[in-house]
Order: structure tokens, then sequence, then C-alpha cells
């Protein structure tokens, strides 16, 4: 079964307009909002907004290579559970902070690993093997902790807690990975290499790019943000939940989605998923701030999110 | 992909060898490996009663995973479903609870709205041309909140005796629901299988411009898809109900999961074009059976989770390494 | 694809063939109870002389003598993974060991999804256990499926989220819907004083004992505090970070608003967090139903002054020594007292066993215990 996908580049010019749709979405939804309620844009709710979307933002970056690649990863959830209780549990039994932050890192890159290489050298679907992923790490979690929470943790844990510069620390780390994951793919040689193979892997496979190691880079890289939004997420509360992490994958995969990353492959940017992760927040809390029932809560949330593809959706279909 | 295995051997070894070489082969060995094994560690897993019943609770799911395998191999999914199931769920106990309409037109209802969700998925997607991913999970959101919305979280409840019959009856020895789903299972295998829609599924999943050059109605073809999925979620909300006598915004949340696990477990490719009803079956057949079996011989939940992962896996690896011979 | 279309042919054969195998082959262990359609049959077949007049709970048909017996009990919460349920197990399995000659075990479904709890009670019945321990995601959609268990033979005992009671035999109540919505309240107003708005993080806008709480407590207030005014009722889904953000969420929409209601012990400890990371400890009161080692750094904190709740591990205790005492024939209905091991008599009200009055942690107590 050969791809039927045309050959496709980068096409920068067009992520970055889709993008563009998605920024100006924004800013008319921040508009719209505080016009009927001015607090909306203030600095603190600005600043909730930005630090509750970080973890899924920091790990929209890693599933953006993965969606790029032509793979999609629904782990990701019971992986971020995995390696907060790691970083927790190390944490509270005395293991230095900055060691307990590293291991849970690394535990993601592992588990991208193993991710990686069942999907590039057993060739199995990504699709089955994390989902497979999702029921052994999920069940295994809370066959470890038995629905424990991690608590009593090491004053130096909070980190996600603490600010440097005024600016919350989950907003820096979600800045830097966006920016520097962005450059990474779109100037890297190996980052264009998952264009590459995203958009015709028999056609980069000719051109002399191995699809196959591009494939397990892509899953590490993925498995350490996780690990990395594993961080955030765990020093961000006072208690780690024992089932943390359930329906993750959702949310990252719609802020990617959403910010114009191709379920094909091939096509999306860093910067999209970024801003996609953004939108998706901000609609939940100005869903609450224009006083919506919540019971209807989630039929907004849902048709704002529609509007927003279909206005791109359409646009692009003029454009063409 | 096994098409190429050559289909003029006669004799029978080789025949059943090319079988085995198959998804659907794969998976028939290792559910006889499984049916074994449990049988062997519980006495009460191979009984007539046992098997029977867990077709009662695999109903819903097998009902959405026969229009899932067609939409995955046109090259398309469906995420809304368990909130399409949800939504129809609570438009039954809605219109018959509040707006007091007869039983059988609220279970009309219940069809209409399964088959409302779907012809709106069908148009997005087909014609508005919004990719089936982000199509359905935005869907999924709305729909689930439709159920929270129209419901007010409240649950309908106090159905009649005799409304039980669908998801707790029985016709002849077989669960009603069994037996409704065994003539769609045929019927979608028979679409599938022996139809001129059902090669143009697997056309349009193969290739879809190439579909669309030799004339396939390429997006009559997407949108027939989706509302058959709103119309399976509808009849599968109306046996849930039957079978929970009662009506949750909450309903099947997250259930897609288990639909398209049973989907890829079963060869369906997820990138289009080959897969079958069969499959599926077997698929769902598996997990269903070590979820029953586990459980009964003693295993906990959480064992159980990771064990079906496993299985999810090593099914595939498997299929991969005999076809690669 | 031709020849594939053979193959799926042989396949469905071969299936049938195996189905067809496994259906005539005869089932082990003949003396099984005879399976009966699971019918939603009452309980009204008994004989009606043993039966105390009003008596609305459901019975086990022809049980076998378990007088003495050992015992098989599965415990099926509404979901596992969570500290709360873990308590409870903590608790039975404290009271099968004191009892002796019983096999406990604890398991549900990993999310508190009433489908999946279903299956786990359906398989269980297959597998011939003698006692099935409860706590229902939904009232009404478990209960053919104990009924079924009942009509098998097997006692049914609810604990901290009830069936439909013909579902059931006896149900342990931690605490009554209404004593919690007082105490609830008047918490809150002994903080904020009853002229305050307050707005409520509950867990989902389904979960039937939070809206029976809610309903319970907004009676009460409007009652003796009228002007205490609830301004929004947001979901959580048993999800810390939801709980937190829906949390922060309200303290900007209704700047307002004096004091947070925390209805699941996942919403209290996360909609303490919003509280005091937006540094409002002392501004905006939490107040709520949690677990202590939860809301245990809240509390020493002072940013939450008191946790309601009762004791979870008695709970689970209290609902193995009613299956016991049911096996046993102690507890009948009609039966006015329990006794509960270390608990002492549990008075018995209908069919329903009560544990007492709700439990108050505070900074003074909440050391004292571990769950």
């Amino acid at each position: 079964m050969i791809s039927a996908k045309p050959l496709e580049s980068p096409r920068s010019s067009f992520t970055l307009q889709q993008e563009g749709v998605i920024a100006v979405a924004i800013v008319a939804l921040s508009a719209i909002v505080s016009l009927i309620n001015p607090d909306f844009l203030s600095a603190n709710n600005l600043l909730d907004i930005a630090v509750n979307t970080a973890y899924i933002a920091v790990a929209a970056a890693g599933m953006t290579m993965v969606i790029v690649s032509g793979n999609i990863d629904i782990s990701v959830g019971s992986m971020l559970g995995v390696c907060a209780t790691i970083a927790g549990e190390l944490a509270r039994n005395g293991v230095p902070v900055p060691i307990a932050f590293a291991a849970a890192v690394l535990a993601g890159g592992a588990l991208g690993a193993v991710n990686g290489l069942l999907v590039a050298y057993a060739r199995i679907p990504a699709i089955v093997v994390t989902l497979g992923m999702l029921s052994i790490l999920r069940g295994g979690l809370i066959l470890v902790t038995q629905g424990r929470w991690i608590e009593s943790l090491p004053e130096a844990f909070f980190f996600s807690q603490r600010s440097t510069l005024g600016i919350p620390n989950p907003i820096w780390v979600m800045v830097l990975v966006s920016v520097l994951t962005w450059l990474f793919m779109k100037y890297h040689r190996l980052g264009r290499a998952i264009y590459a193979v995203g958009g015709n892997a028999e056609a980069a496979r000719l051109a002399g790019i191995n699809p196959k190691r591009i494939y397990l880079f892509v899953f590490i890289m993925n498995g350490l943000l996780v690990g990395l939004a594993a961080v955030l997420y765990a020093s961000r509360f006072t208690a780690i939940q024992s089932n943390a992490g359930q329906g993750f994958e959702l949310a990252v995969i719609s802020g990617t989605v959403v910010g114009g990353v191709s379920i094909l492959g091939g096509v999306g940017s860093v910067m999209g998923a970024l801003l996609g992760s953004l939108l998706i927040s901000q609609i939940g809390t100005a869903a609450i701030f224009l006083k919506v029932s919540p019971f209807w809560l989630q039929a907004v949330q849902g048709g704002l999110i529609l509007l927003t593809v279909l206005v791109d959706v359409l646009r692009r279909r003029r454009m063409t | 992909m096994t098409s190429k295995t050559s289909s003029a051997v006669t004799f029978l070894p080789s025949r059943l060898q090319s079988m085995l070489r198959t998804q659907e082969g794969v998976l028939l060995v290792l559910l006889v490996v499984i049916v074994v094994a449990l049988s062997l560690l519980s006495d009460r897993f191979l009984t007539v009663n046992n098997l029977l019943n867990q077709t009662r609770l695999l109903t819903e799911t097998a009902l959405l995973a026969l229009p899932m395998t067609l939409i995955i191999i046109s090259g398309g999914i469906d995420l809304s479903v368990g909130s399409m199931l949800a939504w129809s769920a609570v438009m039954l106990g809605f219109s018959w609870q509040l707006l007091g309409l007869p039983l059988p037109l609220a279970v009309l209802v219940c069809l209409l709205t399964g088959v409302v969700g779907g012809a709106i998925n069908g148009l997005l997607i087909a014609y508005v041309r919004v990719p089936p991913l982000i199509a359905t999970l935005a869907t999924l959101a709305i729909y689930r909140g439709f159920s929270f919305g129209i419901s007010q979280a409240r649950s309908a409840r106090g159905f009649p005796e005799e409304f039980a019959f669908w998801g707790q009856g029985q016709i002849g020895p077989f669960p009603t629901q069994f037996v409704i789903l065994a003539a769609l299972i045929v019927a979608a295998h028979l679409l599938l299988s022996r139809t001129g829609f059902g090669r143009w599924v697997y056309a349009i999943g193969n290739n879809e411009l190439a579909a669309r050059y030799s004339g396939i109605p390429v997006e009559r073809v997407k949108f027939t898809l989706y509302t058959l999925s709103g119309l399976m979620a509808g009849l599968a909300a109306f046996i849930f109900t039957s079978r929970v006598t009662t009506t949750r915004a909450d309903a099947a949340t997250g259930l897609e999961l288990d639909v398209i696990a049973a989907v890829v477990l079963g060869g369906t490719s997820i990138f289009g074009g080959s897969g079958s009803i069969i499959g599926t079956v077997l698929g769902l057949v598996i997990i269903t059976l070590l979820r029953n079996g586990l459980l009964l011989t003693g295993v906990k939940g959480d064992a159980t989770f990771m064990v079906i992962g496993i299985v999810l896996i090593l099914a595939v690896l498997v299929n991969n390494l005999v076809r690669r011979r | 694809m031709k020849p594939t279309a053979l193959n799926r042919t042989l396949a469905l054969l071969a299936f049938a063939s195996i189905v067809v195998a496994a259906c005539a082959a005869p089932p082990p262990a003949a003396p099984q109870q005879p399976q009966q359609p699971a019918q939603p049959q009452e309980a009204a077949q008994q004989p009606a002389e043993q039966l105390p007049p009003g008596w609305k709970a459901g019975i086990p048909k022809n049980p076998p003598d378990r007088k003495g017996k050992k015992l098989v009990i599965r415990d099926v919460p509404k979901l596992i993974g969570i500290g709360y349920f873990a308590a409870t197990t903590r608790g039975m399995e404290e009271a099968a060991a004191e009892l002796g000659n019983i096999d406990f075990k604890t398991d549900a479904p990993t999310e508190a999804k009433i489908e999946k709890q279903i299956e786990f009670i359906d398989n269980f019945i297959t597998q011939g256990v003698d006692v099935i321990l409860f706590a229902a995601n939904d009232p009404v959609a478990i209960a053919p499926v104990l009924k079924k268990a009942l009509d098998q033979g097997i006692i049914v005992v609810g604990y901290d989220a009830d069936a439909q009671e013909d579902a059931r035999q006896f149900f342990v109540n931690q605490a009554t819907f209404e004593a919690i919505g007082q105490a609830l309240i008047e918490d809150m107003v002994s903080q904020v004083g009853p002229d305050a708005e307050v707005a409520i993080v509950t867990s989902s806008l389904t979960a039937p004992n939070q809206n029976r709480w809610i309903e319970e407590m907004k009676k009460y207030a409007a009652a003796k505090y009228p002007n205490l005014k609830f301004v929004v009722t947001l979901p959580s889904e048993e999800d810390q970070q939801l709980a937190f953000k829906a949390t922060q969420d309200i303290m900007k929409t209704y700047p307002n608003v004096k004091g947070v209601f925390g209805l699941s012990s996942v919403a209290f400890p996360g909609a303490a967090d919003a509280v005091k990371q937006a540094g409002k400890c002392g501004q905006i009161a939490v107040v709520g139903l949690s677990t202590p080692n939860q809301m245990r750094p809240f509390v020493k904190e002072g940013c939450v002054k008191s946790v309601i709740l009762w004791n979870p591990i008695d709970l689970g205790y209290a609902a193995v020594y009613a299956a016991r005492a049911i096996a046993d024939g102690e507890l009948k209905p009609g039966a006015t007292s329990l006794k509960a091991g270390r608990l002492g008599e549990l008075k018995v009200n209908g069919s329903e066993i009560l544990l007492g009055p709700p439990f108050i942690f505070n900074k003074d107590n909440i050391d004292n215990f571990d769950f």
C-alpha cells in the first residue's frame, strides 16, 4: 500500500497563516469577553490561563513532532501519571529535587523509546502501540500506588508554584520549550527531516533519510517532553493525585490539531500547537467568565473550537 | 496487502497457512489459546451462560465498532461515538419523561438523534472537508455538552417493565441484543465484502484521489458512513438504556477508545484501505473474554488492564512477524 | 482483495465452530445455581411472613445456608485508585481478618463509570461469590445487575452510595444527606457569616451523592440563612487540576465570593490549593468533604479550618460485619441493631445501617488519622 499523499514540503508560509488564524481567534475572543467582563484581560487572569496551559503546551510540542512525522501518541496521559509519580516518590524519599525531576524526564524518554522502537522497528502502527501502552501504564500505576496520593513533599519540590523575574516558572518553561523545538523543527536538518518523513516517507527514504530513526527520535523527544510536562504538573499542587493525567491525551491532541498540525503528517508547527492549546484553555475560562450555565459549558467550548476550525478550513478553501 | 498470496492454490494445508497469515488468522489462534487457558484456570469461564452473558456486556461497543471499521477503512475516524450515544440516550429519556411522548416515539427520537449527530459529522467531513479527527473531536465535546445541557445532568428513570426486553430480555436462549447484534454483524460483513459500496469504502481508503477519478461518489459514501455511525450510536443508546433502565448524560464517556482498540486489534489499518468486520468482531471478543476470564480467575482489574495492553501490541507484532516471512 | 474474502469466510466458520463448541461443552461443576434470566424480579416471591411490614429492600432468592461458613466477599466501589476507596478497602480487610474465614477482595474500574462497574459485578456473579459489596456510580443503572445477584442467592450490601432500595438488602449509611448538608452549611456560616456569596465545586454534575448534598445544603440554607447566596456550581470530574482551575475561575468571575465548598475528596484539596496559591487564605473560606491525608497540609497551614467526613475505614469495616451478620442469619429484615466489632452496636433503621454523625477533622485531631 503506497501512500496516496502528494509530495509536500514544510510550507512554512501556510502554517504561519494557520497560526495567524488562531492568534486572531485568541485576540477576538479576549476582546469580546472583556467587553462583558473587563477582568478577563487582567494580568492575573492571563497569567493563570498561561500557567494552566503550560504543561499541556509542553507536551503538545512533543506531540507536534510525533504527528508531523505521521504518527500519534495517545499514551501521553498515562505517561504523565507515571512520570509525575516517579518525581514525587523520589523527592518524598529524600532524593534531591533536581535529580527527582531529571529522573521523571528520563523515565519519559525511556517510555517514549519503547513506543518508538515498537513503531519504527517492529512496524506496529503508532495508534496500536500507544493504545496498548496507555492501558499498560495506567494499570501499572494503579497497581503500584493503590490510590495513595503523594504528599509531604519537600518545599523545594514546588517548582511550578514559584516565579522567576515575576513570571511564573511554568510559563518560562513553556515559552522556552516551544521556541527551541520550533527553531529546531524549522532550521535543523533533523527537524526538517521530520517534515520530510511525515510528508512522504518513501520519498524521504529515497532522499537518504532513514524514516525509522526519525520515528524513534520523535517518540523519544515526545517522551522527554511529557516527562517535563509531568514535572510541571506534579510540582504545581500540594499533593500529587495518584491517577493523574486521565484524559490528558485528549487535551494535548486537541491543542495540537486545532493549532493546525495535520493528522496526516508533514504539516504544522509547534507555535500552532502552542496557540491551539492556549486557545482551548482560554475558551474554557471564557465560558465561565460569561457565566454560561455549567450544564452547557462543554457544548459551548466544543462549538467555539469547531468555529475556529471551520473558519480556517473555509479560508484555506478560498485560497485554493 | 494479502492479495499477493496466490489464490490458485487448491490444497487445504496451504490454504490454511495463508489463512493463518491474515490478522484474522492470528487472532483466531490467539482466541483459541485464550479460551483454552482461561477455561483451564476457571471452571466458570467456559459455560453457555457466561459466554451468552458476555454478549450483553459487549453489544454497545460492538454496535459502534461495526461502522467504525468501515470508517477507519475509508481513512477516517469517528471520536464522537460515545458522546452521540449519550446524547441519543438523553433524548430518549427527555422526550419520554419530560415531553411525555409514548415510549416507541421516544425510541424513534433516540435513533433520529443519532442520525442527526452522525449526519452533522458527515456534512462537516464530506462536504466542508474538515479532517475527521478534528471534526469529531469537536463534536465529541459538543454532543456531550448537549447531553448535559438538555438533561441538566438529571437522569430519566422508571421505564416500564416491558421496555427491559431489549437490554435484559431473551429471544429463545439468546439475549435480545445478541440476536440484533448478530444480524447486524452479518449485514455489515456482507455490506463491506459483497457489495459495490464496500468496494468503494476500500477504494477511498486506499487512494481517495484515484477513487474520485474513477467516478466513486466519495462525498456521498463518506456522508453515509458517518450517518450510519450515528444511527448505530442511537441504537446502542436504546439498548443501553433498556439494559441499565436509566439515561445519564455521562454515559459511555471514553467509549471511543474501547471501540477503536477493538477495530485496530482486528487488523483494520488505521491508515485506511484494509480491514474486515470479522477481524473487528474477533478483536472485540478477545478483549471481552480476557476481561471476563481474568476476573473469573481472580486477576484484578488493574492487572487485566495491563494484560489487554500487552495483547493489543503482541497481536499486531505477531501478525507482522508472520507476514514478513 | 478477493482471496481474503475466502479467508474471512473460513475464519468465520472456524470462529463459529469454536463458539458452538464452547456452547456445547457441558458446564463443569454441575451443581451450579440454575441461572435465571436477569429479569427485574421482586422480592415479592418470598414468603411474606418473614418480612416486616414496610420492608422494601431486596432479599436473596433461595440463599444457601452460609451460617458460620467461609464467605467469598467481593467489593466493587465506584472506582479504585483514589484514597477514599483505598480507605474503605482497608476497613474491609481489617474486618475480614478479625472475623476470619473470609476471602475478601476489592476490584472495580479505574474510572467512576457505571458501565464498567456493572461489568465487574456481572462477572462476580458468574464467579459465584457469596457477597457483593458496592458503592453505586448510579442508583438506577446498577439496579438490574444487583437484582440479578439477589436472584442467584448472593448477599448484596451497599455502602457510601446507595442503589434503588429494592436492588440490595442493606445499606451502610455513613451519614445522612441532611446531616452532611447541615454540617457543611454551619461550617461555612461560622467562617463567612450568614450574608455571603458562596460557590460549589462538585465532582461531576451527575454524581448522585453530591447532588443530594447540594440539594440538602440549599434547602437548609434557604430555611435558616436566606441571605447565603449560591452563585455557581462547577464540575471537577475527580481531577485536581480541574478543581483547581474551577476555583481560580470562580474567584475571578465572582469577586464577592467569600466561601467555596469542595464536595469530593479530590475537589476539596484542589479548591484549597487554588485559594492558597492565590494568597487568599483567610479571605476565602474553603469547606468540604475529603480525607484527612489529602487535607492535612491545608489544615496545618490554617488555610482550611476543618474537614467534614465520616471515617471511611469504619464504613468499610461495618459493611463486612453486616455481610457476615446477614450470612449468619443475625441481621434480618426487622433487626434494629448490628454488632460491628470495635464499633460496638450500630443502629439499624429499616434497611439502613447508620454509622453515626459526620466526623469533623481539625488542626487538633487530624494527625490521629491516616487514610
